[in-house]
């Protein structure tokens, strides 16, 4: 039997595995639940701000037996938080969000403050990272970086920002620039530090919400920038988007990752058809695994792998209520297909 | 020579469905000095306009990024008709709703275009905006005598939310005389059911269909 890293490098590098590796990477794509943090026994919001409790908590996912990878941190907040917006932590339930922007228009965003790393809540993952290199050298570490979109509109007013990609284009782009820059060099502190894979999730800069042009001159041109310096250092990568991909399957194929996820709403199958030389994760319905039964999620791993997924995950992040017997039911269903 | 009614009506819908707020200022004021009634260019000329972008909206050839300015562009021009319509319009009783994003939840797009479409289509709506306490739906849905409240999520961590709001709207009392509507992301018909929601709707433009049917005003 395959241990989880090699399994996941061996569908990486297009080869046959056994079953399709069970991963959660992390970041917007929560792995954490209550019950989880119950039996680890330190819980959210700190585990957001401290590294020790952060690779606890992403080792006790993979150790419990829910997912085959660790994967830090637990939110999409810490790019914002390094860029000056104001975070609220959330609670033990709900997730950390922004509740307050740094600036009124992309025209403003020289007065953005640099995001640096090395210090405040980058600095926790980065460590936690390196935490969790010196656990089981056979479990996969994925960092996690906000997409640059999501970053954007974290920082100013989505509604504000989505009207001046076209009305202020010029500005839009510089403000882009900027932010991707900056995620690029903690993309790099994170492989740095030990993380085997970078998952890049962008749920703001959907097709649904973008449309074709906008999503093409936006979303993929600048997570594209990404994936070209992480894969300067040998690192694959993960992008998922939101949302229906109807619309933009030919602009989402000009995407440089490695591995493409989607959350629940697109057909595994359909995805399969208009992707085929693509490896593709997802998408086992958050819904399903927070209120449905084991039975009924373990159909769906299967169906998910059946339809075309080469790595079933989540469809989204877990909602933290979600019952452990339900989370760990997609790993056992992949295990026991076997 | 004076331009016609029916073209400057034209050239207000093309404006908006061309997203041209600057130039939908022009046409408004064009028309306010041509001496037409600001009743028509607003029903026939702007939310005419907002109800194509809408169209090309439901068959996917707009995107959310397009409605919204769209809709900048038809708000400017109510901005210029609205103070020359007639006092008994002005005054005239629209039915009210409250909307929102429950609480836990900061993503407020889809909850703006579906505020905006049923603004187009003559609601007067009340937007709490995002992450908003679940007690707060109640009591603006009874400060401003609501017909029907619409809530959205994006997070099934917060979906429970919605359930507990129509719960303390029966604890009000005041469940029989609101309608509620939810939609978002993660949320399903099957849930909206489960929940003792009133309907469920999976786009902003069957938003306005679906309260309109509730409303029996359709």
């Amino acid at each position: 039997m395959l241990l989880p890293k090699a399994r996941l490098r061996r569908v990486l590098n297009g080869e046959e595995v056994d079953r399709p590796p069970c991963i959660c990477p992390g970041g917007m794509m929560n792995m954490v639940t209550k019950e989880l943090i119950e039996k680890v026994g330190s819980g959210f919001p700190k585990a957001h701000m401290d590294s020790v409790m952060m690779a606890d908590l992403a080792a006790e996912v993979y150790e419990t037996g829910c997912f085959e990878n660790y994967g830090v941190p637990f939110c999409m907040t810490i790019e914002a938080e390094g860029f000056g917006a104001k975070i609220d932590m959330g609670t033990g339930i709900s997730e950390p969000h922004v509740v307050e922007y740094i600036i009124n228009s992309v025209k403003e965003w020289r007065e953005i403050p640099r995001f640096s790393h090395r210090q405040g809540r980058g600095r926790v993952v980065l460590d936690a990272i390196k935490l969790l290199k010196e656990r089981n050298s056979n479990v996969p570490i994925i960092g996690n970086l906000t997409g640059p979109m999501s970053t954007a509109s974290s920082i100013i007013e989505p509604v504000v920002f989505y009207k001046e990609l076209r009305k202020a284009n010029k500005e839009a782009h510089e403000l882009m620039t900027f932010i991707t820059d900056q995620l690029i060099s903690f993309a790099e502190g994170q492989i740095e530090a030990g993380a085997d894979m970078i998952a890049i999730s962008d749920p703001s800069g959907t097709g649904e919400i973008l449309g074709p042009k906008l999503f093409d001159e936006f979303t993929v041109a600048y997570i594209n920038k990404i994936i070209d310096s992480v894969k300067k250092a040998g690192i694959p990568t993960i992008v998922h988007i939101c949302g229906q991909m109807k619309n933009v399957y030919t602009q989402l194929n000009k995407l440089k990752s490695d591995v493409i996820s989607f959350d629940s709403i697109v057909n595994m199958k359909e995805a399969r058809e208009n992707l085929p030389d693509r490896l593709l994760m997802g998408n086992v319905s958050t819904y399903a695994i927070e209120f449905g039964d084991p039975r009924k999620i373990a159909e769906l791993t299967k169906k998910c792998a059946k339809d075309g997924a080469n790595i079933v995950s989540p469809a989204c992040g877990l909602g933290m209520k979600s019952p452990l017997k339900n989370v760990m039911s997609m790993l056992e269903a992949l295990e026991k297909e076997l | 020579m004076t331009i016609s009614k029916e073209s400057l009506l034209k050239k207000l819908s093309d404006a908006v469905v061309n997203m041209e707020d600057e130039e939908v200022v022009e046409i408004c004021n064009e028309y306010i000095e041509a001496g037409y009634p600001a009743f028509d260019g607003i029903m026939e000329g702007l939310v005419d306009g907002m109800n194509r972008a809408s169209q090309l909206y439901e068959e996917e050839e707009y995107f959310v990024t397009d409605i919204l300015l769209c809709s900048d562009a038809m708000y400017e021009g109510l901005s210029i008709l609205r103070p020359h319509l007639p006092e008994s319009e002005l005054n005239k009783e629209r039915l009210k709703g409250v909307i929102g994003v429950v609480e836990g939840d900061t993503h407020d797009i889809g909850k703006n275009i579906v505020k905006i479409m049923l603004e187009t289509a003559g609601f007067e709506m009340y937007d709490l905006g995002r992450d908003v306490p679940l007690q707060s739906f109640v009591d603006k849905a009874i400060d401003v005598n609501a017909s029907f409240v619409c809530l959205s999520t994006l997070m099934t961590t917060t979906m429970a939310g919605m359930e507990t709001v129509v719960n303390l709207l029966r604890e009000a009392g005041i469940r029989g005389q609101v309608k509620v509507v939810i939609g978002g992301g993660p949320i399903s018909k099957k849930f909206a059911d489960t929940i003792g929601a009133d309907g469920y709707s999976p786009n902003a433009v069957k938003a306005v269909k679906l309260v309109k049917n509730l409303l029996n005003i359709a």
